[in-house]
């Protein structure tokens, strides 16, 4: 979007995408921002609303907020569609165990509240759509930046729902000028390998740290879409001032600089290894289980093991089928838009991101807003 | 018979005079899961020693259904999983004193006594846990390997649980009881092809999430050691005979290690339970009795115990069995 005077309204404004994507805009840009975010009642809103405030101090005049929550009927009612230029749609479930009904009513059904606001904004001129390249679910081999169907299903209810979102803006709202921005894994905020958020992905490691996960589903030669959070903001918030719409954008490396498990895993011991704790303790790389395996350790465990452990398997569960798909993820509009995106570092990045995990015992390095 | 040959034969069982149901164990208070988990699990009964019963007696039971066969022995090694379990004398008495003797009164020496095994050297072996009888067999090996003088070695795991325990450990349903066998140069038994283990000290004290979270990691490994020390494959294995614990961990198991679920035998899971460091001779037992090993097949024993320990053995069936 380079209409730059006009306002840029970010949906889950304080999550971990929106709130970078904010700092993006406020920092290279003179544009006005709507901070969108899910508020269950005036006193959540207000405390939200301070800590971006003291996020963004200095940007204070070019900043507004507005509260509301996809589950409502019409949750962007209060929000004036005529200067808003641009639309960011951050906000999502995106715990990977989230239930059907949940993901179905925010991650589909929200968005669609969304795009139907968006056709009445009379200066929209880029619609910008979260998702992941998990909308892509079981699909295996090369996947292109284009729509994508449902035939091959997933893993859990936040791909399902991702794709579905995906599906609806093509289908029925395909006049708006939308882009579909579909994101890997995020692991770390950049290359110090500090991590503001923490996923599936930290939560993995943390088991594995602590020895209570010695099955791990997979195959070892899965590649892994690894990124920082700051080459998504960087990457969405330049493709966003782009004046082409309806385009699709994978916003990850190509499969030849993705990591493999086995990779993961073996810088992961390794730097694990440093820490004279784990070394004395001799905890031993997990085992490679085919899905069933896996499945009946997920379905048994609590029978033959404590709350944690049996967590710890409950939470690897939802995302475990991914770990036997070999995607070649094709990132043609992305490096066409881009140019040369900097070099992956893949290996670098996971070895920081572990090392500041292992450093901070996986306390969350914070800002007050997230 | 080749003259190398050491040969495990002989094996008996004794288990403590009382036996509950799980429901019974959960209404007395001597377990942590509910009755359904561990049904599920695959327990039923478990047997638990009257209050006059020691360890001891559990020990001498177990050789006295062998003595017909124990002949010259050598050396007696005696597990116990309870370092306690390592004393018959009466703590109370040394509290009275001061005098440790009452700390010294070793059962082993007992046994050998009531037995008549004169020439027998005694070795007790008491922390290795739930796999002191799989370390039991390894050292009689070693003994007949290197002493000449050494023939025949009775190896002996016994334990009760004190009064007061829990007769659950990291999710099994636990027996009083004591396994024997004897180790020699034969003939007749299954030819001991190797044995095994590791330790990780590190992991001595640790909850029963680590406990489990290194389990299938552990386990795996030492059965590959194992196997690679006795040059063997997993697919030339016959049966694996493991402790009786939960049986879903071995259908896990079974299929990371590549081996068919069907052939690992855990015969007494159900009305044995976890009879501590005897589960392994209890089951091998069982399956002969039902006549299910054939001349030539391969058994893979394996045991995790706390320490952390994981041991493991590979007999195979002399053709004298059969
Ligand atoms: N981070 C990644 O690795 C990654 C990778 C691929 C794709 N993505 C996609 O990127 C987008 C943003 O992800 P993120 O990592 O920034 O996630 P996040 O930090 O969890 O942020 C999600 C935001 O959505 C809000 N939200 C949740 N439920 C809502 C509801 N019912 N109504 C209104 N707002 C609601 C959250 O508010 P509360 O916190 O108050 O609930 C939060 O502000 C998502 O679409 C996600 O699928 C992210």
């Amino acid at each position: 979007m380079n209409a730059e005077s006009k306002t840029v309204l970010i949906t889950g404004g304080d999550g971990y995408l929106g709130s970078s994507l904010a700092a993006s805009y406020l920092e290279s840009t003179d544009a006005s921002l709507i901070l969108w975010l899910r508020a269950g009642g005036a006193e959540e809103f207000e405390n939200k609303k301070s800590a971006l405030q003291r996020r963004f101090a200095g940007h204070a005049s070019r900043l507004s907020y507005a509260a509301g929550d996809l589950l409502d009927d019409e949750p962007f009612r209060a929000l004036d569609p005529r200067g808003i230029g641009g639309i960011i749609h951050a906000a999502a479930v995106t715990r990977f165990n989230v239930d059907e009904t949940t993901a179905r009513a925010v991650n589909l059904e929200g968005a669609c509240k969304l795009f139907r606001f968006a056709t009445g904004c009379p200066s929209l001129e880029a619609f910008g759509l979260l998702s992941t390249v998990y909308a892509s679910g079981l699909a295996p081999g090369a996947i292109a930046e284009a729509p994508l169907d449902d035939g091959h299903g997933f893993s859990n209810f936040y791909e399902w729902s991702k794709w579905a979102s995906e599906a609806a803006l093509l289908k029925h709202f395909g006049d708006l000028p939308w882009r579909i921005f579909r994101v890997a894994t995020i692991i770390a905020d950049d290359e110090r390998g500090t991590v503001r958020q923490q996923n599936a992905f930290h939560n993995t490691l943390k088991l594995l740290y602590y020895g209570l996960l010695s099955v791990m589903p997979g195959l070892p030669e899965t590649p892994l879409y690894l990124l920082s959070g700051e080459f998504v903001s960087r990457a969405i918030f330049a493709l966003m001032r782009r004046p082409s719409n309806r385009v699709i954008y994978h916003v990850c490396h190509k499969r030849e600089e993705a990591l493999p498990l086995r990779d993961l895993v073996d810088i992961a011991f390794e730097v694990f290894s440093q820490s004279e704790d784990f070394r004395l303790r001799r905890i031993l790389k997990p085992l490679y289980a085919d899905l069933g395996s896996f499945e009946l350790l997920a379905d048994g465990v609590e029978k033959f093991s404590g709350a944690v452990v049996s967590q710890a398997v409950a939470s690897v569960a939802p995302f475990a089928r991914q770990l036997f798909i070999d995607k070649d993820l094709k990132n043609t509009n992305l490096t066409a838009a881009l140019g040369r995106y900097p070099d992956p570092e893949l290996r670098r990045l996971a070895a920081e991101t572990c090392r500041r995990l292992v450093e901070s015992r996986w306390k969350p390095h914070g800002h007050d807003a997230r | 018979m080749r003259t190398s040959e050491i040969l495990v034969d002989h094996f008996s069982v004794a288990l403590g005079e009382s036996t509950f149901t799980v429901d019974d164990a959960a209404r007395a208070g001597k377990t942590v899961s509910s009755p359904a988990t561990l049904k599920e699990s695959g327990f039923r009964l478990h047997h638990v020693c009257g209050a006059g019963t020691t360890s001891y007696d559990l020990a001498y039971r177990a050789v006295n259904e062998i003595r017909g066969a124990l002949g010259d022995i050598g050396a007696v090694v005696y597990a116990t999983c309870i370092p306690a379990n390592g004393n018959v004398g009466e703590e109370k008495k040394f509290r009275d004193t001061g005098d440790v003797k009452h700390l010294m009164n070793f059962p082993a020496s007992r046994l050998q006594s009531a037995f008549a095994m004169e020439r027998a050297v005694v070795i007790g072996l008491n922390q290795q846990a739930c796999t002191g009888m799989l370390g039991s067999l390894r050292l009689a090996r070693m003994m007949l390997t290197e002493e000449p003088e050494v023939g025949r070695v009775l190896c002996l795991t016994a334990d009760r649980f004190p009064e007061g325990a829990l007769y659950e450990q990291s999710y099994n349903l636990v027996s009083d009881g004591a396994a024997a066998c004897v180790v020699s140069r034969g003939p007749g038994g299954f030819r001991l092809l190797a044995c095994h283990g590791i330790t990780n000290g590190a992991l001595a004290v640790a909850s029963d999430d680590e406990v489990v979270g290194s389990y299938f990691s552990y386990t795996y490994r030492v059965v590959q050691e194992t196997l690679a020390k006795a040059s063997l494959a997993i697919g030339e294995i016959d049966w694996i005979v493991p402790q009786n614990t939960n049986i879903k961990a071995w259908q896990i198991l079974a299929r990371l290690l590549k081996f068919d679920f069907a052939r690992v035998a855990m015969p007494t899971l159900g009305d044995v339970g976890h009879m501590i460091s005897g589960d392994n001779i209890a089951n091998l037992k069982r399956l002969m009795e039902e006549k299910k090993i054939r001349p030539g097949e391969r058994v893979l024993l394996v045991t995790a115990g706390y320490g952390l320990n994981w041991q493991c053995a590979i007999l195979e069936s002399a053709a004298e069995n059969g």
